[in-house]
């Protein structure tokens, strides 16, 4: 008994000294991924940060031109284009997601199981998510082109006369909502059909023998079953469709007018193009005030989901 | 009764093959029709009605893009960059994995670095953007391959790192403590026991992240001006320009675009597998 007790604190003793060594390697190990963070993340947004209260447009001056206060904030709120930005973000973001979620979900119920035909259907299903954003808008450029474009002719097909896409305000936002969905619902599919597929065949089967339709053991078994997993999808899915320029920028730029204008996209023309740097910083952080509510939500519900 | 039962089956896969077919041709059209405008003569463009099919079949397009030199070199210039990115972020995220899981921190601590590579892979990419311009202007890195990378390797190094640090921690302490007696260092335990048992994670991981460089735009177009330009740069790059170049800018999209979806093909299930990491597990 004493001596297995002496060999367990020996043996202990032997590996706390291991540990403490291998501290070195381990702190070794975290270094090089520490300095790319620190550099290429933590310095610039400690910079952006001094330069929201800063005057600098690089047009006017090589260097900052000094401290305003908050003028840069006051600025990007009272501009017309800013708030026009915040709602274009808000439709798109919004409405794009919410049809994700339905399709994603519909289409991974649709292409359950593992028969070929299936699975066929759901490598050709998730093709759109791996096409480069700016490529994927160029495309739809000129399918919506409102007189070449193959989507008004398609339309014509079935009787209708299509909008001209990209020319009209309205039908332009749709057309990056449009845009967003294609790309974007086969994330959601993937993520809904790992899911479903996660939840064990007998809690589905004790639901008929209970009597319930497919139905009702969707609504009441599955569904509550993906609620976190859906839920974190649609945060993530939120914020990256609030975040992307690309798709903007090549389907539309911003346009006609200021009409597809999204805050991502403002702030690039006013910190890249019109180089004010101040105030795209302003309104970047702005932006940061209300990602960050996102993300500490995300954070949030990753924490639970991981509890249960 | 017993007559409808079925009819009503049929109707429902009939409905439900429907469905599918159409969601199928809502993807497959419009790379259809991509990959048509890129063959199509340039007459053609442009017609009413559209001319959906090409009378002939051109390579011009694709022949005048890489006539150019420029484009040979922008388009290795995207190699450069998702390959670097891809090995270094791999490296460098696999070891601060795994130092961070077997550092023994507390769950707090743990925590926090979760929420900062959280933070790190959401917030808005734009804010750091200018700052990143700069500091790269004054290290003279401006226009280089160099400053893309290292750009892409902020994103993608928190990134691995998160993944892998969800794969490490799901390993079982014991299969390590053999290795730890017989004196293996952390290096030697990381590479000969750690490593084989998640390599389908890693190549997850590293598929991702060759995805996501090989696609990126921002960072690069604020970097780049005429020496360091990647493929997504001239893609978007059609936008500005007067009239439209239906031809070249099929082309230059499909000499995007191919690559990734030929290797999606192959590698779907890791890809899939590394979405499931990233988004749910994570």
């Amino acid at each position: 008994m004493e001596r297995t007790a002496s060999i367990a604190s020996q043996r202990h003793s032997r590996r706390r000294l291991r540990l403490s060594h291998d501290w070195a390697w381990l702190l070794a190990f975290v270094i090089p991924a520490f300095l790319v963070v620190v550099v290429v993340q933590f310095y610039p947004l400690a910079y952006s940060l001094f330069l929201s209260v800063q005057d600098w447009t690089l047009t006017k001056s090589q260097q900052p031109e000094g401290f305003v206060g908050l003028t840069n904030f006051t600025k990007v709120l009272g501009d017309s284009v800013f708030r026009r930005a915040v709602r274009n973000s808000l439709y798109i973001s919004g409405g794009a997601v919410g049809v994700e979620l339905f399709l994603g979900i519909s289409l991974a119920y649709l292409t359950l199981g593992s028969r070929w035909s299936m699975r066929v259907v759901r490598t050709i299903l998730i093709l759109p998510m791996v096409i480069a954003p700016v490529a994927a808008g160029t495309m739809w450029r000129m399918l919506l082109n409102s007189r070449a474009g193959l989507f008004n002719y398609l339309l014509n097909f079935v009787g209708i006369q299509g909008p001209k896409w990209l020319a009209s305000p309205d039908w332009a936002l749709v057309a990056v909502i449009l845009l967003d969905i294609w790309q974007w619902t086969p994330f959601v599919l993937v993520v809904v059909a790992a899911g479903a597929a996660g939840i064990p065949d007998e809690l589905l089967e004790s639901a008929a023998i209970d009597g319930a339709s497919r139905w009702q053991a969707f609504q009441k078994v599955e569904l509550p079953l993906l609620t976190p997993v859906l839920l974190l999808t649609a945060m993530f899915r939120l914020l990256e469709s609030l975040l992307s320029l690309d798709s903007v920028y090549s389907l539309t730029f911003g346009g006609p007018g200021y009409a597809t204008y999204t805050l991502t996209f403002f702030i690039y023309t006013l910190g890249l193009q019109n180089f004010n740097f101040g105030r795209a910083a302003a309104a970047s952080w702005l932006f940061m005030a209300v990602a960050a509510g996102v993300i500490a939500l995300v954070f949030w519900l990753h924490r639970r989901s991981d509890i249960s | 009764m017993n007559l409808r039962l079925p009819l009503r089956r049929y109707a429902l896969h009939g409905l439900h093959a429907f469905a599918l077919i159409v969601a199928c041709l809502v993807v497959i059209i419009p790379l259809g029709f991509l990959a048509l405008n890129s063959v199509k003569l340039e007459r053609e463009f442009l017609t009413i009605p559209p001319t959906i099919f090409p009378s002939q079949i051109t390579f011009e397009h694709y022949q005048r893009a890489f006539g150019d030199p420029k484009t040979v070199r922008f388009f290795t210039n995207s190699l450069i960059v998702a390959g670097t990115t891809t090995a270094v972020s791999i490296v460098c995220g696999m070891l601060a994995a795994y130092g961070l899981a077997r550092l023994g921190l507390p769950a707090w601590g743990l925590s926090f670095v979760v929420f900062i590579f959280l933070f790190i892979r959401f917030y808005p990419r734009i804010t750091t953007v200018i700052p990143y311009f700069l500091l790269m202007r004054q290290f003279d890195l401006l226009d280089t391959v160099w400053a893309i990378i290292l750009g892409h390797l902020g994103i993608t190094i928190p990134f691995v790192t998160w993944l892998m640090l969800v794969l490490f921690n799901d390993l079982p302490p014991e299969l390590e403590e053999a290795g730890m007696l017989d004196g293996c260092n952390p290096w030697q335990r990381l590479w000969h026991i750690v490593l084989p048992v998640t390599a389908p994670g890693v190549a997850s991981a590293a598929i991702l992240i060759a995805f996501l460089s090989w696609n990126e735009f921002l960072i690069a177009a604020s970097i780049a001006r005429r020496q360091a330009v990647v493929l997504s740069i001239v893609v978007a790059g059609f936008v500005t320009d007067k009239g439209i170049y239906w031809g070249p800018m099929s082309a230059m999209s499909v000499v995007m675009i191919a690559p990734m979806l030929i290797f999606a093909l192959f590698v779907q299930r890791y890809l899939i597998r590394g979405l499931m990491l990233g988004a749910v597990k994570g």
